[in-house]
């Protein structure tokens, strides 16, 4: 297992190597001189001269290169063309809001997104279940900016419940929580189900069943524990898509995150923050997508990862 | 035995709904807020300002934020008047290269550092310091020796005379904050929250999400009726005018053109429009066949219904331009704008030799300006109604800029959509940055390469003319040699569109795209 672990941390190097050398060239490589659009349309040739200097734009590609790989090595990602702060600086200020408001929607949706699909599936067919999937269908097909414009027309402006945009208390994280979360929830409610289905038909439910089990004990502990592997695959890459798809509902609601943070880069190209911000999203990604295989491991204990020499 | 476990889940569900149901009726709604006394007030704006120091301001909301911190020397009033701010008076030299400025006295920084000439000298020698590398360090270019001559006494030397000089000392980003603040600071390093002068302190700024600041107490000029100033930033439109209409916030800049009519039915509402400084226009290449012909330029002209594209696309909010500057712009006079008449259009064009049509490209931007991919569109069908084929050809941003940038043995454009936004109020900035022949490509920012000998002559002794009247004629004369040598297709000026709750009172809607809080007060 540890060597499992180790082995998956060492393959993450190439992985964020190549992660690296690719946000390097996309900014790069797009056509126009980036030194004008940080300089701005109105700029004069000399500042637009400085400009180039200032951030090594007149360097040769491969310099520029190593001298971004040189600051990453130190954790240094350079400083924002637009702010002029350290990009680092940019980040930690922005990613504890971004981790709050995934985390909160991941709690939401799983809550509601796993609780629905028990429901669903010990009830199949019924009202409830019907209801459900379709309300599931509809979650996952609903656009996020039109959902987040839907809820503050609803809880904002018409009932004045919860405030439309912004930060501060709990009351500003609803309803960003549940656009965000939404979509999520959805696809793990019709995931819940439908492996709560295959699992309620295999033999040693039956088995359990014709033990005398009360039916709690056989759907809680028997079925639940066996259906939630492929549910807790979803819910760790939904983690990471949270984090990185919070960037429509941090710009509707104001909620001032590392999405928002890489939206707004884009706009301004703004080259050091999308490196630094996107390097983050895919280091991010990379990392769960590890824990995810390793909490596998601990829920199944059929699975090995040892090429199975064991099997 | 099913039911009675989903039972035991539904009621878990139902209490957690209640408890929910519970929290949110216990929360304080906005209706109670409001009856209590009003001693803050809320403006929303669209963007976040990059910084608040000086030297790495480059945007609108940035001035609108920083003006209530920190103050220069003169200020521009909205008709373009300039008024003593920091300098109460100031004189030049007879041939107008030395500039005195008498120093406000017993004015002190929010930190208690008084205001002298040596704290406004620190701040102009680091905002032309080539190592900081100021964006709007051109405003000061002409400048060449910054010395503090006595306690209240500031005297800048320029190169030459350089007539404008007021109209950039009173930018926005010329402002002075604290010497304390400066000192020890590298080339690099930037002020986060900026010790000033002005009618507020600023508290905090909560990256992303807001600025707050509370009233100075000992301004020195009339102290603020509303004791807190709250800027949030919400990026995108349709939630800005969400928080208007739930009073989260008081005010909102940049209002959706569509919008702006249903919010001002609403009676809590009061839409306030104004002009900006931006004129957008498609230059010609002027150095190109067969945009040599003047006949070709004015008959493309005559050929675009500006009305139209204003009240079609813009809702009114633009206008027509009649000059290549805004009215604002001092030194401007109305000349146009050309008549919209497709047959005069046809003849001109048949005069130059094409009465079987012309093929054209357009280049433009796309997203850059409101509606400018609209616009083009919009272009292209009226010169088609007048036997003009254009190929619209966009690109994006940071590539289209350096496409236009080019020499013009290099230029490989027609024509090209831009705009321009004449920041400093002044003619000097609109006209010869765009339209000598100095500043052609690769040396500034005339990127049609126009050229006319009669102007160029007119906009270098405008530079150095101090007589304010002298130079409205020399501009007078330049606006209407350029109009008449139609470089460009004139087009619009861009609006801007403010709203305001109707208990607010007092904002200053700035031509500059500042929202200003000062004088504000709320109506009860």
């Amino acid at each position: 297992m540890y060597q499992y672990i180790a082995r998956r941390l060492l393959l993450t190097v190439p992985v964020v190597f190549g992660v690296a050398v690719i946000v390097f060239s996309i900014v790069r490589f797009l056509p126009g001189d980036p030194a004008r659009a940080i300089a701005g349309v109105q700029a004069t040739p000399e500042f637009i001269q400085q400009v180039r200097i200032r951030y090594a734009l007149d360097e040769p590609l491969h310099v520029q290169f190593g001298l971004y790989l040189r600051g990453l090595a130190r954790g240094d990602l350079g400083q924002s063309t637009f702010t002029r702060r350290p990009v680092t600086t940019e980040i930690a200020e922005r990613f504890p809001r971004t981790l709050l408001l995934a985390s909160i929607s991941l709690a939401f949706a799983t809550v509601l997104g796993v609780g629905a699909g028990i429901v669903s599936a010990t009830r199949r067919n019924s009202l409830f279940d019907n209801a459900s999937m379709f309300i599931a269908l509809v979650g996952v097909a609903a656009p996020v900016f039109w959902l987040a414009l839907m809820l503050q027309l609803l809880f904002a402006v018409q009932l004045r419940l919860l405030p439309a945009t912004g930060m501060g208390s709990w009351r500003h994280l609803v309803l960003p929580a549940v656009t965000l979360g939404s979509a999520s929830a959805a696809l793990m409610a019709r995931i819940t189900r439908s492996s709560m289905l295959e699992v309620l038909r295999l033999d040693f439910i039956t088995t359990a069943r014709a033990k005398g089990l009360t039916e709690r004990v056989v759907i809680y502990k028997h079925a639940l524990k066996n259906a939630l592997i492929p549910v807790v695959t979803v819910l760790g890459l939904q983690f990471g898509i949270l984090l990185g798809g919070a960037v429509l509902t941090e710009t509707v609601f104001a909620w001032p995150g590392v999405g928002r943070l890489l939206v707004d880069a884009i706009l301004r190209r703004d080259y050091p923050v999308v490196q630094g911000t996107v390097m983050l999203l895919a280091l991010l990604f990379v990392l769960i997508n590890l824990v995810v295989d390793i909490v596998y491991a601990f829920l199944d204990p059929r699975i090995h990862y040892q090429g199975g020499s064991e099997e | 035995m099913r039911t009675t476990h989903t039972r035991g889940l539904m009621t878990v569900v139902a209490i957690g709904l209640t408890v929910l149901f519970l929290f949110l009726m216990g929360c304080p709604s906005e209706t109670a807020e409001e009856t209590e006394v009003r001693d803050t007030l809320t403006i929303a704006i669209g963007a976040e300002p990059e910084s608040l120091d000086p030297v790495n301001m480059t945007s609108a909301p940035a001035a609108t934020v920083g003006e209530h911190v920190i103050e220069r020397l003169i200020y521009m009033e909205e008709d373009g008047s300039l008024v003593p701010m920091l300098a109460e008076s100031w004189s030049a030299n007879d041939d107008s290269t030395v500039w005195t400025f008498n120093i406000r006295q017993g004015v002190q920084f929010h930190d208690g550092e008084p205001l002298n000439a040596e704290a406004v000298a620190v701040n102009l020698r680091r905002f032309v310091d080539p190592e900081v590398g100021a964006a709007y360090a051109f405003l000061l270019g002409s400048v060449q020796e910054i010395t503090a001559v006595s306690e209240y006494e500031l005297e800048l030397r320029l190169a030459q005379p350089f007539a404008p000089i007021l109209s950039h000392l009173s930018h926005s980003f010329i402002g002075i904050v604290s010497p304390a603040q400066l000192e020890g600071l590298g080339p690099n390093d930037a002020i986060e929250i900026p010790v000033g002068t002005g009618p507020y302190v600023m508290d905090a700024w909560n990256r992303g999400e807001s600025i707050t600041m509370s009233v100075n107490a000992d301004y020195y000029g009339n102290t603020p009726q509303i004791e807190n100033l709250v800027f949030n930033f919400i990026p995108e439109a349709s939630a800005r005018i969400v928080a208007l209409e739930t009073g989260e916030a008081d005010a909102i800049m940049a209002v959706p053109p569509q919008d702006a009519s249903r919010l001002d039915s609403d009676p809590n509402i009061d839409v306030v429009y104004q002009t900006s400084v931006r004129t957008i226009y498609i230059s010609f290449n002027n150095v190109r066949e067969p945009f040599t012909d003047r006949r070709v330029r004015l008959a493309m002209n005559h050929a675009i219904d500006k009305q139209a594209i204003v009240d079609g696309l813009f809702g009114g909010n633009a206008f027509v331009a009649d000059a290549p500057v805004v009215d604002a712009v001092f030194g401007h006079v109305s000349v146009g704008p050309y008549e919209y008449n497709p047959d005069l259009a046809r003849e001109l064009l048949a005069e130059a030799g094409f009465e079987d049509g012309l093929d054209i490209t357009i280049h433009h931007p796309t997203g850059r300006y409101p509606l400018d991919a609209t616009v083009a569109e919009a272009v292209q069908d009226m010169l088609a109604d007048v036997g003009v084929n254009a190929t619209l050809e966009t690109r994006e941003w940071s590539s289209y800029l350096s496409f236009t940038a080019q020499p013009p043995e290099l230029a490989e454009y027609d024509t090209f959509l831009l705009g321009w936004g004449t920041v400093t109020l002044d003619s000097d900035y609109g006209l010869f940055a765009l339209l000598h022949t100095q500043q052609w490509n690769p040396n500034g920012n005339n990127r049609g390469f126009y050229s006319n000998e009669r102007v160029d002559e007119l906009l270098s002794a405008a530079r150095v003319e101090t007589d304010p009247s002298a130079r409205e004629v020399m501009y007078a004369e330049a606006i209407e040699l350029i109009w008449d040598d139609a470089p460009w297709i004139f087009l619009y000026n861009e609006g801007q569109i403010n709203a305001v709750r109707s208990n607010v009172g007092g904002l200053i809607h700035h031509p500059l795209e500042n929202l200003s809080a000062w004088d504000a007060f709320f109506i009860d």
